[in-house]
Order: structure tokens, then sequence, then C-alpha cells
């Protein structure tokens, strides 16, 4: 395989959430709209049946049943309205970060290789898309924007979606699970899915903060009311839950214990965290970790961490310690089965041709081509950059890399 | 395996169909293919419309029995057509959806957290703000030490500020600042063997070349500037007068001096004898990493792992890589030695050692073969080694 053939499977690999944000957030903008249209059409044809159901009986006077059917034509003239906002102001946008996005992958997918300018564009753009993802999730908000409207990169990159988590979370530690439920709601089909039982649990805290309350009443309508749909994956939990109707908050039963501790909500806070990423099919690290993640492991070496100063290569990244050699102690060793000799002055690797060469005391190796340019400005003698040693260019020793 | 031709992406297909589908209106349809079902606009007109019939029907004193039941079932078939489309909008974004699952096959691995340690986390917030500085967005960078309540690393910013005070004057077109920098480091860029100052007097030059009517000002620049420089560049300086003869046909005689690479190269070539200079990287370090992180390492370690999982082997994950990744020359940065005996990486303390015949061993190695004979019968080639083997340095 070619240095420098852009591997594209693995290259992808990293862009499934980029792909993946905007369809989701298209089927929750669906889902919006098949609500708004449920209700109304609905409605209006609640409306119809009774009026037909009144023209039968023959109990229809004309004015109330103008100011019915007035009703009727207000519902399908706001419902008009608001999907006409909906396709406008979301919809059609959305459609044009898919688009972009979908063009961007194939645009990159269109190349070979990693030397051609339009992939050196693209891979800087993919650094500060990175960047962007790791600044919103480490609450760096401002710089994620800026970064954003710096590069003219709104479309590629997805901060309202991590304000919305954001937002959906702060209620949670409000202790407010009415937020994630609307949320649940909005990803209804994406959620299902996943098989995520977030909403379950969002359910069953509220039912748990009714008890606390000593609401008990209301606790067994809730459970009645929302519990029936999950009875048939969580009986057990549900059955279990069920004792807390009988059970203070200073209960000493372990397991009702359980559920009225606080730390419950944190848990849900997490949970709701994860089911929102991985619904994006977003990992649960900032893609730049994993990106860093990997690329530092692929070129982590001892000698970059050698006491010696002279194995440093200022170009390495991972030499540097006070940067990303720092990061680097988190991550595998690269693994060589294979030698490779890198000349320290021309930075060539070396092979049959442009040979290894020792200096026969101090044993610093160079390339054959840096040597011999070394000795041709300076009649013949050649001297060793790291430690001074001189001597002719006839006294260095070849040197045999099996 | 990668779909490479944009016609041929069945994501794109399907979002044309899906754009169609949910278009509101029916005039905002652009293509031919029918759609089963009328606009959801058009439904709702039309819904409109028999309501406001209606309702004069009504208003006019007509008995409700004559219009209420037509009223009723144009509901229903306006409601119906509604809802046939939404199926359709439906199917089209699970056909989506499953186009997606197919082009992206494998999720991205879920690793516990990365570089939370507060060293780590500290080494990254320094870097990523180094980063926004060298590449030139001090005012991100700006935000960023805000948001981050850290302190600003003046030096770096200093430099860099100069660096791209100097590069944005390349970019649009003045070299003076560039020059003068040249100039002012003439002795180390000639260590650097770096041709900095006659690349950027040789875009000036084919810049005059390609403006000027006369080549009278072209070769006053060129009796001026390329003297000094000739002795290093003499058959280059060669080309660049004969390119005076041949102006017109300067594109098919000369194509590299025609193309503006020649004149975009001397802004890299500035950047990265200017970070050489300040004891920087050639390449952005946080582009270098990622670049090949986010190139097929990541993909490839995982399949590594995996491998590894699967076959239950003692593989410890966090101490060396299962595979080796593959670098390009560029990203060489290190010489690597495994032993050819062993097959085990050089270290300090396992250092390569040459014998007599100039093959390399690890020491170790070395003293498995010796066997305290004072010795060795090279491996690769017939010499016996009597000396001690000798340390070599890579
Ligand atoms: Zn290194």
């Amino acid at each position: 395989m070619s240095a420098t053939r852009i591997d594209h499977a693995g290259t992808l690999l990293l862009e499934q959430p980029f792909a993946r944000i905007p369809y989701e957030q298209f089927r929750k903008t669906f889902r919006t709209s098949q609500k708004h249209i449920e209700r109304e059409l609905g409605a209006v044809q609640a409306a119809t049946v009774d009026l037909v159901k009144r023209a039968r009986e023959g109990t229809c006077d004309a004015a109330e049943t103008a100011r019915a059917i007035d009703g009727m034509i207000a519902r399908a003239e706001g419902l008009k309205r608001k999907l006409s906002e909906l396709h406008t102001n979301t919809t059609v946008p959305v459609q044009a970060t898919i688009r972009r996005r979908l063009e961007d992958l194939a645009m990159v997918e269109s190349l070979s290789s990693t030397d051609d300018p339009r992939f050196e564009s693209w891979a800087e753009t993919r650094l500060d898309r990175w960047l962007v993802d790791w600044a919103l999730r480490n609450g760096r908000e401002e710089t994620a924007r800026k970064l954003a409207q710096e590069k003219g990169i709104e479309k590629l990159v997805d901060i309202e979606l991590f304000a919305e988590v954001r937002s959906v979370e702060e209620a949670l530690n409000r202790r407010s699970c009415a937020e994630a439920l609307a949320w649940c709601s909005d990803n209804k089909m994406g959620l299902r899915k996943m098989k995520s039982t977030l909403e379950f649990e969002l359910r069953l805290q509220e039912y748990i903060e009714l008890n606390r309350a000593g609401r008990t009443v209301e606790a067994m309508a809730y459970a009645n009311k929302h519990f029936a749909s999950w009875l048939e994956t969580h009986n057990h939990e549900i059955m279990q839950s069920m004792g807390l109707l009988a059970c203070k908050p200073t209960t000493s039963i372990a397991s009702y214990k359980r559920l009225y501790d606080s730390q419950r909500w944190t848990t849900l806070t997490t949970n709701f965290r994860l089911a929102a990423y991985m619904l994006h099919a977003l990992p649960t690290v900032p893609l730049l970790s994993l990106a860093l993640y990997a690329g530092l492991a692929s070129l982590k070496l001892p000698t970059c961490y050698e006491r010696d100063a002279k194995a440093k290569n200022v170009d390495c990244p991972v030499c540097d310690e006070r940067g990303l050699g720092e990061l680097a102690r988190e991550v595998p060793w690269s693994h060589h089965v294979n030698s490779v000799i890198v000349c320290r002055i021309t930075g060539k690797i070396m092979d049959d041709e442009n040979y290894p060469m020792c200096f026969p005391v101090q044993g610093y190796v160079y390339s054959r081509e840096a040597m011999e340019a070394m000795a041709a400005e300076n009649n013949g003698r050649v001297t060793c950059r790291e430690t001074k040693e001189t001597c002719l260019f006839s006294e260095l020793r070849k040197v045999f890399i099996s | 395996m990668a779909q490479t031709s944009k016609e041929a992406d069945p994501l794109l297909k399907e979002l044309d169909k899906l754009e169609r589908l949910s278009s509101f209106t029916s005039s905002a349809i652009r293509s031919t293919t029918k759609t089963k079902s009328p606009s959801i606009s058009d439904s709702l007109d039309s819904l409109i419309a028999s309501l406001k019939d209606a309702k004069q029907a009504a208003e006019t004193g007509q008995a409700p029995e004559e219009y209420v039941g037509g009223l009723s079932s144009a509901v229903d078939d306006r409601k119906r057509e509604v809802e046939e489309r939404q199926k359709e909008i439906h199917s089209s974004l699970a056909r989506f959806g499953r186009a997606l699952d197919k082009k992206f096959p494998n999720p991205l691995p879920s690793y516990s957290p990365l570089f939370t340690s507060p060293k780590a986390a500290a080494a990254l917030e320094h870097t990523i703000v180094s980063h926004f500085i060298r590449t030139g967005s001090f005012s991100v960078a700006e935000t960023f030490l805000k948001e981050s309540e850290m302190e600003a690393p003046d030096e770096l910013r200093r430099q860099f500020v100069d660096m791209h005070r100097i590069l944005t004057a390349l970019r649009s077109q003045d070299i003076g600042p560039a020059l003068e920098w040249a100039i002012a480091h003439r002795d180390a860029l000639r260590s650097r063997m770096s041709p900095l100052e006659f690349h950027i007097h040789r875009s000036q030059y084919l810049r005059l070349l390609l403006s000027q009517p006369t080549p009278h000002l072209v070769l006053r620049y060129a009796r001026r500037n390329f003297p000094a420089l000739y002795a290093a560049h003499a058959s280059e300086i060669q080309r660049l007068l004969g390119a005076v003869a041949f102006i017109p046909r300067l594109a098919s005689l000369y194509p590299d001096f025609a193309s503006p690479n020649i004149h975009t190269d001397v802004e890299a070539m500035f950047a990265r004898d200017y970070c050489a200079m300040v004891g920087m990287s050639r390449e952005v370090p946080l582009r270098v990493v990622g670049d090949i992180g986010g190139g097929g390492a990541l993909a490839r370690i995982e399949k590594g792992n995996k491998v590894m999982r699967d076959r239950k082997s003692e593989w410890s994950q966090t101490d060396e890589l299962p595979i080796e990744i593959p670098l390009p020359p560029r990203n060489r940065y290190h010489s690597v030695f495994a032993c050819p005996v062993s097959k085990e990486q050089s270290t300090e303390d396992n250092p390569p050692v040459m014998l007599q015949c100039g093959h390399v061993l690890a020491k170790d190695s070395w003293r498995k073969l010796e066997k305290g004979a004072g010795r060795v019968k090279c491996p690769y080639c017939p010499v016996e080694s009597t000396s001690p083997p000798h340390r070599v340095f890579f």
C-alpha cells in the first residue's frame, strides 16, 4: 500500500456521527410534524363526526354549526401554518446539512492520495470539527462557537445538539424529568431501535419521587398509566417498585433504600447522556481523544522518552513531553516487527542504496547520502552531528541491518 | 469497497427522494418523479376549501343533512391523504437509515475516559491553545484562554503573531517582510540548506514576468537580486532568465513557472523554516497525530484488539499495540531497531551492537550467541567476530 493512499474505511470510522446527527434531527422533526397532524386532523375529524351525528339527530342549529366549522377551519389553517413553518425553519435547513455533509464525505471518498490539496483542506476542517466537539463536551462553548464561525463550518458541527443535551442534563440535576421525557418522546424512533430503557428509568424516577413526597394515590395512578407498556420487559423492577407504596424514604429495607437513594439521579444523568450520544453514534469520549489515542499509539517509541536528549526529534509529536508526550503516557507503545533506520540529518529512511554508515569510535549512524554530501563540502572529512567525532569518509563503517 | 462516485451513493439518492417527499408544497417538487400522494399543503388547502364551502352552506341556511355528509367524507379523504404522505416519508427515512447502517457498519469504540488525569488534561489544554496560536487563530485562542482560566503563553504568541504577519503579507503578494526575515536569518538558513531566500525572489520575479508588458523591469529585478544567489542556484537562474524570451509560451515551456504552487510553496517553506528557527516541529503536531489516528490507525487498532480478544490472548492492551500501524515515511521520526534474531525492539538496556562484519544484533542476542566463548560467528555471514561488539546509535 502506498504511503499516501487514503484509507477510506479507516477514515469513515470516525465520520459516523457526522452523518448520523442531522439524520436524527430530521427524524425528530418528522415526529413533531406527525404529532401536529395527529392532534389537529384528529380533532377536525372528531368534530365532523359530531356534526354528522347531530345532523342525523336533527339537533343542529345553523349558527352553532357555522361556529363549529369555524373552529375546524382555524385548526386546519393553524396546522398548515405550523407545518409550513416547521418545514421552512427546520426540515429544509436539516436537509441542507445532510446534503452538505454527505457531499463532503463523497468528496473525500473520491480522492485517493493524502497529498491531494483537497484532502489537505478536508483534514484541516476535520481537525477543526474535532476541536469543536471537544470544546462542547468540555464546557468551552464560546470557543466552539468562535472556532466554528471563524472557519465557516457551522453546518459541519453540532453546537445545538450539545446545547440541548446540556439543558436536559441541567434539568435532571434540578431533579426534573420532564425535559428528558420530552426528549425521549421526540426521539422515540431512534431510542426504540437501540432498545433504550431510558424512558422507563425516567418514569420510575418520577414514580419514586411521588412516593418520596408521600403522594401515594398519585403514585398509584402514575404507575397504572405509565408502567403498563414496560410490564413485559421490566416486570421484576415494576413489581419490586410497587413495594414503595408501603415504604417511607426512611426505610431500612435495602432494596427500597436503593430506590430512594439520591444517587439514582446522577446515574440517570449519565444514562441520559449516554443514550443521547449513542442515538447519534457519538462516542462516549471526544472524537479528538479517540484520534489522538490511535495516532499517539502509532508513533510512541521508547526513544521519545529516553533520558539522552540526543534521541529526541523536534518534529516528533510524542517527544514533546509537555504537550502530546504527556498524553501519550496513557496509550500503548507502538509495535514494530521490522527495523526502520531514519537518518538524523536528512530524515530519510535508509535502504540498500542509501545505506547506514557508522562513525568508528562513538558509533553514531547516518545515511550514506548525508555523509557523502558532508564529505564533498569538507575535503572528504565528516563530523558526527551529535558527538562532533570527526574522521575521513573512508573511515566510516558500512552497517548491515538484516 | 468505498463508494467513489457521487451518483452511486445510495445515501444521496435516498436524500433526493426524501427532499421530494417532504417538500411541503407541490410547486417545490423539482423532479418529474411522481409521489404517490399529493403534497400536504395541497391536501390541507383542499380540506380548508371544503370546510369553507360547508360554512357558507351553514350560513346560507342549507339543511345540515345536505352538506355534512359530503364534508365528512372530504375530511376523511384529506386526512387519509396526509397520512399516506407521512407514511411515504417515514419509509423513505427508514431506507435512509438502513443506507446509513450499511455505510457505517462499525460503531466507534467506547473507551474509558481518556486524558482526564490532571497532568494529561493540562497537557491537552496546552496543546490545544498552542495549536490555535500556531495556526493563526489568535482570537479563538483568546476565547479559549479566557474560558479555561489559563494564562496566555506570551512567548509562543509573540512568535506566531510575527509568523502570521509575514504569512499574511506573502499571501497578499507582499514579499517584503518574508525577505527581510530571510536576510536576517541568512546564516541559519544556509546551514539548514534552505533555499528560502531564492524561492522568495523567484516568486516575485515570476509575478513580474507575467504582469509586465516589457521585460525591462523584470531584468532589472534579476540584475539586482540574482547575482548573490547565483553560486547556489545557477541552473535555475538560467532557466528563469531564459523564460523572459518565451513569455507567451511560458505555460507550455515552463509549466512549473506558470503554476500557482510556485508561490504558495514559498508560504509553506517559510512557515517550516520559521518553526525550525524557533525550535518548533515542521508540521502542526495536532494535525500529524490526528491525521494518523483518524486515517486508519484507530480502525486497525480496533481490529487488532478484536483479534486478540477472540484469541483470548494474554496480550496486555495498555502495554503495546498488538499490531504494527504503517506510517508514511515523513512520520518516521526515529529509527526503530528490531533484532533480526530475537525480533525484539532494542532498548537502552538491550541496545543494538555491531559485529566486526557490520551486521547489527541486539546485545542480549549477542550474549546468547557468545556464551562466554569470547568469539561469535555472525548468523548472517561467515565472518567470526573475535572482539567485543560495538555499540551503535541510530
Ligand atoms: Zn519521538
